[in-house]
């Protein structure tokens, strides 16, 4: 390992059990083997086993931050466990230099009948401080946190944003070489995730980190490299922006669904010259048609539709009054919404719709995902403009 | 600051040699003594907080138990034997060290399953957690001995001087309580059925071992108590305060060595398979 690497992960795999009694079993012939001294033969599978990691490979240097993404199950909490050593690979090897914090849960080992005061101290040692570093840092951790007079109330009275709170300012000020987050931060408000996050960029200075986030954005914003995990295997390890990508299109396969048809409706988008298309690009003319089928309308038409972006980052929802004044059976009838300058984030989007009947509330269709498509910056970006003086 | 590279293999230990275990063990307690003290701190003040009665809670237990041992000798169904002391002075100071051992284990044996959420989230000591355990049976060790006091007060008796040294006779004890705690933690860890046996065990343990009667001249309680290091472990220290003298030092000089093979053996074991067993809890 050269001097320069921190984590070092070659060829790892994990397999877990999925029948509880078979657990056991196998639970005690391991045990049983290792106090004799004889191999576990971790490297084969039994009945009932499955790789929930398999092969996994990757290099960290020290300032390095790489993000984990991919769907659940794939082994990303898994992959941290094995870093932090709560798990040993079963083939492979995982090789770390320095302390590693691990932000896995917030707030471990805290006793709900202890004040914050008290779980501080054994949060910390849990975590690997020593009594002088915490004796140190108690002020900066209890500021950090910023829970006011609860810090002297038991814990079990906290609201869950104040237990976040204070479990990730503990974890933070450990001062660790490496740094494991997975998805800690969602359940604080906005204004915590964005201390957290200044924090974390803080720490990047001098460590290395890790982190697990189903937002696409924290991924963008604070990673260097980008780790996708499906299924236990490795897809992809790169820049972030193409992982991203690739995860994207793996996970939604826009590909295969170009256009969604139902008994009710059919959605189109068609371009400037009313062809169809689901490449959208930014800033040009588009028409959205949705084609009514067999629905009886008394009270007036009314459609909704909202763009939802497939990681859920971005949607707007649009409500259509303008065909209110249609009140009969509608059968194949094309209604058209045209976009002049589309300007929806670059991004993968599926399109919600809802016919109602006279009121918004009043649902008489609903359909959650229909067609697929892509949006993506036009070639020659007109919002960026370099300038030097 | 040297920054430590840590690896993980499977079959570490294997591969570092058998005899580096005893460094790392060694050092791995030493490094921890801080975290052992606060999870034992953790335990001690929130085990007694939503409660009224509090840590009197553990001496009630005792106090029953000898208060229907008392039931049963006047009654004349058991006979207590031949101690020269008043009964409950006896009695109370078995169970002292009686409780100990079976707070002290019970606790152990929990220890890692009822921690299972804080060792699947967090890579720390997990020995420190099983000797912060045995740490539950300290308190009501304290409180006990203070009642024993109160009944020597009471009885206008003086306990020997040799009583003082009952800290060093008590070592065994604890080594004793602890390695085998290590033991039932890892397989309760795997098979819960593992802390529901040693529970109904405890309750037999103590009838078949003299706490709360004098031991046995014949018959096969006095064969099985002849072979029960519990009985040394418990009566040593007793007949220490009570007689200054030990009656049966042979016997308790290899309960000793049992003892602290026992404890060695299984830090050991532990060692060697506590990650196996944070897979399965």
């Amino acid at each position: 390992m050269d001097k320069e690497t921190v984590v070092s992960v070659e060829t790892v795999s994990k397999k877990y059990c999925k029948s509880l009694k078979r657990s056991m079993y196998y639970g005690a012939i391991d045990i049983g083997r290792n106090i004799f001294g004889l191999s576990s033969r971790s490297e084969k599978l039994r009945k009932d086993e499955f790789w929930a990691l398999n092969d996994i490979s990757f290099e960290l240097k020290r300032g390095e931050t790489l993000g984990i993404v991919g769907p659940n199950g794939s082994g990303k909490t898994t992959l941290l466990k094995l870093l932090n050593g709560i798990f040993w690979p079963d083939k492979g090897k995982v090789t770390v230099k320095g302390r590693i914090g691990a932000l896995i849960e917030l707030g471990t080992g805290f006793h709900p009948l202890l004040t914050g005061r008290d779980n501080v101290y054994i949060n910390a040692a849990i975590l690997g401080m020593t009594r002088k570093e915490v004796d140190e840092k108690f002020d900066e951790i209890i500021k950090f946190a910023d829970i006011g007079d609860f810090i002297d109330t038991p814990v079990k009275f906290y609201s869950s944003g104040m237990f976040v709170r204070l479990g990730f300012a503990v974890a933070v000020h450990c001062d660790p070489n490496i740094l494991l987050v997975d998805e800690v931060l969602a359940v604080g408000d906005i204004e915590f995730q964005n201390k957290c996050l200044s924090k974390i960029s803080e720490i990047q200075e001098n460590a290395t980190i890790i982190i697990i986030s189903h937002n696409m954005n924290t991924i963008k914003l604070i990673c260097d490299r980008c780790l996708f995990l499906y299924k236990g295997n490795q897809i992809d390890l790169g820049n972030v922006s193409d992982t991203l990508n690739a995860y994207s299109k793996t996970t939604f396969n826009i590909s295969d669904s170009k256009r969604y048809r139902s008994d009710h409706i059919e959605i189109d988008v068609l371009d400037e010259n009313h062809f169809n298309t689901n490449n959208l690009i930014v800033n040009k003319t588009y028409h959205f048609t949705f084609a009514v089928k067999r629905l009886f309308v008394n009270r007036g038409l009314l459609i909704s539709f909202s763009f939802l972006n497939l990681t859920n980052s971005y949607s707007h929802r649009i409500e259509v009054t303008k065909f209110s004044n249609i009140t009969k059976m509608i059968d194949n009838v094309s209604f058209s919404i045209s976009f002049k300058h589309l300007t929806l984030p670059p991004g993968e989007y599926t399109i919600r719709i809802a016919i109602s009947d006279g009121d918004f509330l009043k649902r008489i269709f609903y359909l959650e995902r229909t067609i697929l498509f892509s949006v993506v910056e036009a070639e020659d970006s007109k919002f960026l403009n370099y300038a030097i003086s | 600051m040297q920054e430590i590279i840590t690896t993980y293999e499977p079959d570490n230990c294997l591969k570092n040699g058998y005899l580096s275990v005893f460094g790392q063990i060694f050092f791995e307690l030493k490094r921890n003594r801080w975290l052992t003290y606060q999870l034992f701190k953790r335990d001690f003040s929130s085990s007694y907080k939503q409660s009224f009665l509090g840590v009197l809670w553990a001496i009630i237990f005792p106090l029953f138990t000898i208060a229907i041992f008392i039931g049963l000798s006047r009654s004349g169904i058991l006979n207590i034997g031949d101690i020269g002391v008043p009964y409950s002075m006896y009695a109370l100071l078995g169970m002292t060290f009686w409780q100990f051992f079976s707070t002290g284990l019970v606790a152990c044996s929990n220890s890692l399953v009822n921690a299972s959420p804080m060792i699947l989230k967090t890579n720390f000591s997990k020995k420190s957690l099983v000797i912060a355990a045995a740490g539950k049976a300290v308190v009501p060790f304290m409180l006990q001995i203070m009642m024993v006091c109160t009944l020597f007060v009471g009885y206008g008796r003086a306990p020997s001087i040799l009583g003082l040294l009952v800290p060093a006779f008590i070592i065994p004890l604890v080594l004793f309580t602890i390695g085998l705690g290590f033991f039932t933690s890892l397989f309760n860890g795997v098979m819960r059925d593992i802390g529901n046996i040693i529970s109904i065990l405890l309750t037999f343990l103590m009838l078949f071992t003299p706490v709360l009667y004098a031991r046995p001249k014949m018959g096969i309680l006095a064969t099985l108590t002849e072979y029960n290091p519990l009985y040394y472990l418990v009566s040593t220290p007793r007949d220490l305060v009570l007689k200054g003298l030990i009656p049966e030092w042979k016997g308790f000089l290899i309960v000793c060595f049992v003892s602290v093979f026992l404890f060695i053996g299984s830090l050991f074991v532990f060692h060697l398979t506590e990650t196996k067993v944070t897979e399965r809890i």
